[in-house]
């Protein structure tokens, strides 16, 4: 009795804390981040794997979205923003002053909690981001047209009115949108702020079920209050509190096993 | 995890149906803890009635089941549980599981005390009782470990079961004896051997009921592994 095959249990856990630089798409490195005096981020530090879903939850103000939005210098648009520490990318920390920060969205896309189309038809809003880039040739836009909105299990629903309004379309479609016009410019990483809260049930299922096929060719950190979600979606889970990381690692392994109190009072909610 | 708090969650109906579960499979323990008692007695006093009234009582077992197996599983539909809840729900519905395998064993052991037959045997009969009476011990301290969800207590009753198993050992060696002596005591000696098999079987469902106390309070499966290993794995 006293024996198991190793050979048929499941074990494709990553060892988050010695990932290799082959393996890792993001390196945050003892990241602090202060609103004006108000501290929101306490020495975070991780490595984000590449084309995986890492998910970060928590109780609102934890500092999840504050540190999303570090990943793409979303911050340095807040006034009164300090932030200390490292995020590295490639090898380089983005907050580097020669760090252009426009080339760095490109490679690090970023979709938010409500939809959010340009006022424009459903071709020009996947495009838009090419011909920011000054690409203009008709026959190049087509194909990345159709491949992002392929990509974003669009396609078939708008192939035959790509010239329509993007406000014509539902909610979770303009999400699909957005994520297609993200993807259109073939970043690396895809930053996903809560994008499902507006959304309901059902699109809520398709854009979870597009986000575990879009990490077979992008690294995607997704924010969600909806801790079912991270548990369905995510590869591993970031659990924050009071802008603290309080525990960080596969998502089996927060949602059955936690090895902290807080997570556990969180996920089983009794927190509060 | 050391100090599981049960009752703290904010949906305070949730902590009901969490409770109700717990006291269910609770009063489902007590069942067939009598069960077996009143099995053994039976056995021991080759008294037909009481192991009919035995053989009924398990009906009363099934149902417990089933009704606590649908209430695991309108709790996971409904409320989604996560780690500690999760591995309690779980636990608690492999539990119900082994214990009604138990009530299985209690009627083998009353069938047992009804045949005509066993009244030749009686002297074996004795020291299957005995037997017995350890493994009822067994499973009321399994069901004390149950209700305090203690996991030491729990890794030690684990351990107890090869106890059980060297006592079955003897048992069969002993029958092995009568048969090779005597070759027309077979047919009665073999229904003393099915007796002796569902009270040792008994202390294997303990040691299962154990596993998933450790499994809950440590969440580690410490299933199919040694003793020596799963000390090793609880000490982490």
């Amino acid at each position: 009795m006293i024996s198991i095959d190793q050979s048929v249990m499941k074990t494709d856990m990553l060892d988050l804390e010695n990932l290799t630089a082959e393996q890792t798409a993001l390196e945050i490195r003892n990241l602090d981040l202060k609103y004006g005096d108000k501290q929101a981020l306490f020495d975070v530090s991780m490595k984000i794997p590449k084309k995986k879903v890492t998910a970060f939850i928590g109780p609102s103000g934890c500092g999840k979205s504050t540190l999303l939005r570090c990943i793409n210098r979303m911050n340095d648009l807040v006034d009164n923003c300090h932030i200390g520490g490292e995020i590295m990318l490639h090898g380089q920390n983005i907050y580097d002053k020669r760090v252009d920060v426009a080339a760095l969205r490109r490679n690090v896309g970023m979709v938010f909690q409500r939809p959010n189309p340009f006022p424009k038809s459903i071709y020009e809003n996947v495009v838009y981001g090419l011909r920011l880039q000054g690409i203009n040739n008709r026959r190049e836009l087509d194909d990345a047209a159709e491949r992002s909105l392929r990509g974003a299990a669009i396609w078939d629903e708008v192939k035959d009115r790509l010239h329509d309004n993007a406000f014509g379309l539902s909610g979770g479609q303009q999400q699909r949108l957005v994520i297609a016009r993200a993807i259109a410019i073939e970043p690396e990483v895809l930053l996903l702020d809560e994008p499902t809260s507006a959304l309901d049930p059902i699109s809520t299922l398709t854009i979870e079920e597009l986000i575990t096929d879009l990490k077979s060719k992008y690294t995607v950190v997704i924010v969600t209050h909806n801790m079912q979600q991270a548990a369905r979606v995510s590869d591993q889970t970031a659990f924050m509190y009071m802008g603290e990381l309080i525990e960080y690692a596969d998502t089996n392994t927060i949602f059955t096993t936690p090895k902290q109190k807080k997570t556990e009072d969180y996920i089983t909610g009794r927190y509060g | 995890m050391e100090n599981m708090n049960l009752n703290k969650h904010i949906s305070g109906q949730f902590n009901a149906e969490l409770d109700d579960i717990r006291n269910r499979v609770l009063a489902m323990g007590g069942l067939v803890e009598r069960q077996l008692e009143q099995a053994l007695d039976a056995l021991g006093a080759l008294d037909a009635e009481l192991a009919q009234k035995v053989i009924e009582g398990d009906h009363k077992v099934n149902g417990m089941e089933v009704a606590i197996d649908e209430e695991c599983t309108r709790i996971i539909a409904k409320r989604q549980p996560a780690a500690s809840d999760l591995r309690l729900v779980l636990a608690i519905s492999k539990t119900i599981t082994d214990l009604e395998r138990i009530g299985d064993a209690c009627v083998k052991i009353a069938k047992a005390a009804m045949d005509k037959r066993s009244k030749n045997q009686q002297p074996l009969l004795v020291s299957i009782e005995n037997m017995g009476r350890h493994a009822t011990r067994t499973l009321h301290s399994t069901l004390d470990a149950l209700a305090r969800m203690d996991a030491d207590v729990a890794l030690e009753l684990h351990k107890e079961d090869r106890k059980l198993d060297s006592e079955y050992e003897g048992i069969i060696r002993q029958l092995m004896t009568y048969m090779m002596a005597d070759p027309r005591s077979i047919p009665e000696v073999l229904d003393v051997l099915w007796a002796a098999r569902a009270v040792e079987r008994v202390g294997d469902r303990c040691q299962n009921i154990c596993e998933y106390i450790i499994y809950y309070v440590k969440g580690k499966d410490v299933r199919h592994i040694s003793y020596e290993e799963m000390e090793k794995d609880l000490k982490l």
